[in-house]
Formats: structure tokens, sequence, C-alpha cells
């Protein structure tokens, strides 16, 4: 399950949402309420200044050296009542307190062990009554009365109400962002949801596909997925041409064989059961030559139904390229052995090694093999295949000319070799389809084939075909 | 001239080892591609007829092995793949030759003589040797001209020697090279056959090289 989890797209897309999301709103958390934390501390220290500037405004020393506060200048009632939370005390130069507010009632301000330059004021964090935290500020002041006396001023607040003010901030402030989570995952799922749509459409699409309820991909899609809709339309359009040229094929195949097949049961029938008649069975050679024959006539059908179908298998398809010379060079080791015997001097000429062909390499092959074997088969010692490129504004084309040394065609006879199965002369061995199957396939690619007299003395076969760039 | 005929096709390698037979072959014949890589690293065989759909081992898969081996018998590949890249790689694997089926008997003779000739250096269908002449298309023998009759290993025998003229050839190869694999064979009847062809040529065309063999010279 955990392998159908990673591969589901809406779980990864949900799954990176969230992660992404939560992140986000996790340091949008920390960062404001570090904020709020800040400024409410930033208030509450100014406020505790503002007392310490009335304290010291209202501060007065007898000629003793006691400070005396007047109480009617300060006037928050806070002074005055025991642990209200916020207090005063005044210390002298041996950190002795010598007078203090009445709200610290029976206890008094911890010393703090450090030195201040004179009107400077410090801050310390420290217990105070009943071990309240509390916010201590202190100031060093003289008197001009007595110049050697030295004081310090301390007012101190209870931080437990700002503390617990900004813990229900934090508190609120997450609850928020965390409905604010809730929120956008439920938006994330509906887009992805939304977004994903198509493909469960097209899937649905395929389902009725492979169920035979429609032949092709059926609705219209978004722009992102209509391309890939119609490219498998396209390749379904083909599978159904494909199949249908099959079966043409082999309905073609069938019929061209069951001609010769009839020939020979109604010649073995007359052996067999011999019709009352003039007519004598056959005598056994011309059985031997009639199925010599029929058997021959036989396997030139099925050589070119088999050429035919596989011709028919891929061009057409886009990005095709076939580079020449390889394809060359196989065909010529081929024929250096199989022409062994008769020392057929099988030359290419300065092929350019980046002449490519548009199609399939079989295709290639059999064109250019078909033809250099015809060559081959009639040559007296010289077969020459030279190759070009022939490029204008519309088309590229690879043109290849095969020459060789025989007896040649006459002209009245070069269109019948081209048409299926004319055999001009019996004395080679062949099937008489090997040209015919090239001006099929050449046809199949839009190229073209010509015959001409060859400079050699025999036979110019001119083949044009696509050529890739 | 011995021949290993690899076909897995049960009436088409009965009708080969008849044709290669009548032709004057040794023939020995194995269906299946594993066998046929064994035989043909054992025994030295003149040439060697491979079929590409084979059993146990593809042909293709034989034929390269037999090369990597250092085995160099001449091959014909004799199969139904006519396409041009079957027949490129057939020839790129080692191959001296290939026929498609279905080809005609005269055919495949004619490229096996072929094949025998080259490997041993005789471009010409004709052997000859002094006023000793031998048609391996038609088997026919003529000294200075005139018909000599032979019998079938009378014939064998002369055309081992005459692809080798000059070359001093062992009764052991002899026998190797004209009886099959399961013929009974006897080395003794070879002595018979040589006796029989110095009867037929001039006396001292075929020399006894004392305890290595025999030896064909125009007189």
């Amino acid at each position: 399950m955990a392998w159908r989890g990673a591969s589901s797209l809406r779980l990864r897309l949900l799954g990176l949402t969230a992660v992404g999301l939560t992140l986000a709103l996790l340091l949008a958390w920390l960062v404001l309420a570090g904020l709020f934390q800040d400024e409410v501390m930033r208030q509450f220290r100014q406020a505790l200044e503002q007392q310490l500037d009335q304290l010291t405004a209202r501060v007065e020393f007898d000629p003793q050296g006691r400070p005396q506060v007047d109480p009617a200048g300060l006037s928050d009632p806070r002074w005055n009542k025991p642990y209200s939370g916020l207090y005063w005390q005044i210390n002298d130069a041996d950190q002795v307190a010598q007078s203090r507010s009445r709200s610290l009632w029976d206890t008094q301000l911890s010393n703090i062990s450090d030195t201040l330059a004179d009107g400077a004021v410090h801050a310390h964090a420290a217990a105070g009554p009943q071990g309240a935290p509390l916010l201590v500020l202190e100031r060093a002041v003289r008197s001009a009365q007595i110049p050697s006396g030295r004081w310090r001023l301390l007012v101190a607040a209870d931080t437990q109400a700002v503390q617990a003010a900004v813990q229900r901030f934090r508190g609120v402030l997450a609850l928020s962002l965390a409905a604010l989570l809730g929120l956008l995952l439920v938006a994330a799922w509906a887009q992805v949801s939304l977004g994903l749509a198509p493909l469960r459409a097209l899937q649905r699409a395929l389902v009725a596909l492979r169920e035979g309820q429609t032949q092709r991909l059926e609705g219209t899609a978004p722009l992102e997925v209509q391309p890939l809709v119609d490219g498998f339309n396209a390749v379904l359009e083909r599978n159904a041409q494909v199949v249908q040229r099959a079966r043409q094929q082999a309905g073609n195949l069938a019929h061209a064989v069951k001609t010769p097949l009839a020939v020979l049961g109604q010649a073995a029938e007359a052996v067999v059961t011999p019709t009352p008649g003039p007519s004598a069975p056959p005598a056994s050679v011309d059985l031997a030559r009639l199925v010599l024959e029929q058997v021959d006539l036989a396997r030139r059908q099925v050589d070119w139904h088999l050429a035919h179908a596989r011709a028919a298998g891929g061009h057409g398809l886009p990005g095709q390229r076939v580079l020449l010379d390889p394809v060359l060079r196989g065909l010529v080791r081929v024929m250096d052995k199989v022409y062994a015997t008769r020392a057929i001097d099988v030359r290419c000429q300065a092929i350019d090694a980046k002449l490519a062909f548009a199609g399939e390499e079989q295709d290639l092959q059999q064109i250019l093999g078909n033809v250099i074997d015809n060559a081959c088969k009639w040559a007296r010692a010289v077969v020459l295949v030279q190759a070009r490129l022939q490029a204008d504004a519309t088309a590229a084309l690879l043109v290849v000319t095969v020459q060789d040394d025989g007896p040649g065609i006459a002209p009245a006879l070069r269109d019948a070799v081209l048409a299926r199965g004319n055999r001009i002369d019996e004395s080679v061995p062949g099937s008489g389809l090997g040209l015919a199957i090239v001006a099929d396939r050449v046809a199949a690619y839009g190229g073209a084939i010509a015959l001409d007299p060859s400079p050699q003395g025999g036979l110019q076969v001119e083949i044009r075909l696509p050529a890739a760039l | 001239m011995r021949i290993l005929l690899v076909e897995d096709e049960p009436s088409l390698a009965l009708q080969l080892r008849q044709t290669l037979g009548d032709a004057g072959y040794a023939v020995d014949h194995t269906d299946n591609g594993r066998d046929a890589w064994q035989m043909g690293g054992v025994q030295a065989y003149d040439a060697m007829v491979l079929d590409l759909g084979l059993p146990v081992l593809d042909g293709l898969s034989v034929l390269k092995r037999w090369r990597q081996e250092g085995i160099t018998a001449p091959v014909l590949i004799l199969t139904a793949r006519d396409q041009w890249h079957e027949k490129v790689a057939g020839i790129d694997a080692g191959a001296d030759d290939y026929l498609t089926k279905p080809f005609h008997t005269e055919e495949l003779l004619a490229r096996v003589r072929a094949l025998i000739r080259r490997s041993h250096g005789q471009a010409s269908a004709v052997l000859h040797c002094g006023p000793l002449s031998l048609d391996t298309r038609s088997g026919r023998v003529t000294l200075d001209g005139h018909p000599v009759a032979m019998t079938g290993h009378e014939y064998k025998v002369l055309t081992y020697l005459m692809h080798r003229p000059d070359t001093v050839v062992s009764r052991a190869e002899l026998t190797e090279h004209i009886y099959a694999q399961d013929f009974d064979r006897d080395s003794n009847t070879i002595e018979v056959f040589v006796a029989r062809l110095r009867k037929k040529l001039p006396a001292s065309m075929i020399e006894t090289v004392r305890g290595r063999g025999y030896r064909l010279a125009s007189p």
C-alpha cells in the first residue's frame, strides 16, 4: 500500500502542500509571537522607566543623608497597596535600603552587586515578594546638598501579567494558524482534485475504449491534456489501419496461394481418380513439371506479399534516420561472399558518411540490397554504387545509383521488370520480384526509381528517397 | 570430401543427405546446434552447410563459436531467413556464403563446390594436374581429353588428391575425408582404391611417400 500511496499523484501533491504549508505557518507563528513579546516588554519597561523618573523627581535628601519621598507626588495607588506588584526602594552607597514603598510591606528588593555610572539606568530580572518575577530598574543619583552621598533608586514591577498576556497571545495565534492550515489544506485538496479531474475522465474514457463501447478517446480535454488525447487517438487510428492492412494482406496472400493449390489438387486428382474419357492422366514428368511451375508461382506470391507486409510496418513515422554508409558496407560484405565465385567487384564510390535516409533501416536494406543483388547477378565484373544528396527549398532527396556492366535491359522491357513478378530472363536464379519489390517500397516512401543504360554498358538503377538531414 | 550438414527439418535433411551423397560427398548430419558445434570442433570438414533456426543452440551462435575456436572450414548458411540484415549478420558472423530457402539443388551443389575449391585456392571449377582434368560440376574425369570411368570411391579419392596437388596426404586423412562418420571404415580399402586409380592413370602420377602417405604429381 505504501508503494501505491507513493505512486498516487494526488497524494504526492497533497503531501508536498501539507508539509510546505505547515512549515510556513510554524515559521509565521514563531516570528509573530516573538515580535509581540518584544513589543509588550518594551512598553512595560517604558512605563516602568516613567515611574523611575517620577521617583527620581520626588526624592529629597535631608542633611543626614536620609532620603525623603513626597508621597503626594507618586500618584499610582499600587505604591501603597501591599504586594501590589509595583515597588520602589532607595539604597545608600553600601546597598542598604534606606527607604521603600509601602507596597513592599515587610520585604525589600534584593541587592544587585554591580556598579552604576551616575544617572545610568540598569534593568534586571529578580524575584520579589512571594517569589513573583520582577523587572527591576535602578539608577544611581547624587544630591547637591551632600556631595559625598550616593544613592540607588530602584523601581520594580511584577511581570507575571505581561507574561500571561504573551502566553495567551501565543495560544490564540497557534489556534488561528492551525485553523488557517486546515482551510488551506482543504483548498489544496479541492485544487488537486479539480486539476486531476481530466485525468480521471481520461481513465474512464480508456475503460470505455477497452470495453469496446467507443473506438477512440471521446470528449475534449484541457489545453495541457488535449495533445495526449490527440496523440493517443492517432496511435489508435494507426493501429486500426495496421490491423486492417494485415487482414487485407492475409486475405490477398491466401487468395494468391489458393490458385496454385487448386491447380495442384486437380492435377493430383486426375492421377488418383482418372475420369473416363479421351484425356489420359498426365505422365509423371508432366506432373512434376506442373508441380515445379505451381510451387514457383506460389513462392513468388508468398515473397511478394511477405515483402509487402514487411514494408507496411513503420514508414511515415517522424524522426527516423538511418545512415547510408554502414548499410551499404554490410550489403557489400554479403555480395563479396555470395558472388565470390564470379569475382564481382562491388565498389562504393566515396559515400559521404553523413548521408542518411529518413525511414526504416530494414526498408533501406531491402531497397539497396535488391538493387545491388540484381546488379551483381547480371554484371560481368564490376558494380558501381554512388550516392549524393539533392536538396532544394522543398525537399531533401537521397539519390543512390547502382551501375553494372552486364547486358542491360532493352528500353521496351524496362517497365516490365518493375511490374510484379516479371522475369525477363529465366537463366539466372531468383523470383523476378527483386526490382518490383524495390519499386513498391520506394513508392511507399514517395520516392522514385528510374532504369537507364549504364555508362559501364549495363543497367543503371537510380533511386530517389527522402533524405534525413 | 567430407561435409557437415546441420539441418533440423527431417525431410529436407534426408533430401540434402541424398543429394550431397550422390554428388560424391561424405555427409555427416546433425539436427541440433550443440552437436554441430562439437562435431565441427572434432572433425576437419571440407565444408559445412548450416541452418540458422536450430534447436538447443542457434546456427549463428554455432558459427561464432567455430570461428572463435579457430575453425576455418568454409560455411554455407542455408536458411529461410531472407532479410538483408539477417544476411549481413550471417556473413559478419563468419559465413562464406548464404543461400536462402527455397533453393534449387543445382545452386546448392554449385556453391558447395565453389566453397571447397576456394578454400583450396582453386579458382576454376575444372581441376587440372598434368594431362588429367576433373570437372567438379559434372564429375567427369578426362586424361588427355579422353574420359576415364571411375567408381564413386575412386572419384572421391582422386577429387581429394586433386584439390591438393603436390601435397603429401596421409592415409588417415584420406579416410577421414572420404567416409562419413557412421560408415564402417577400413584404411586398407584406401590402398585398394589407390591401386585401382594407378591402373587408370599414368603410373607415376600417384606417388607413395614412405611412411607418410600419397602425393599427386604431374608426370
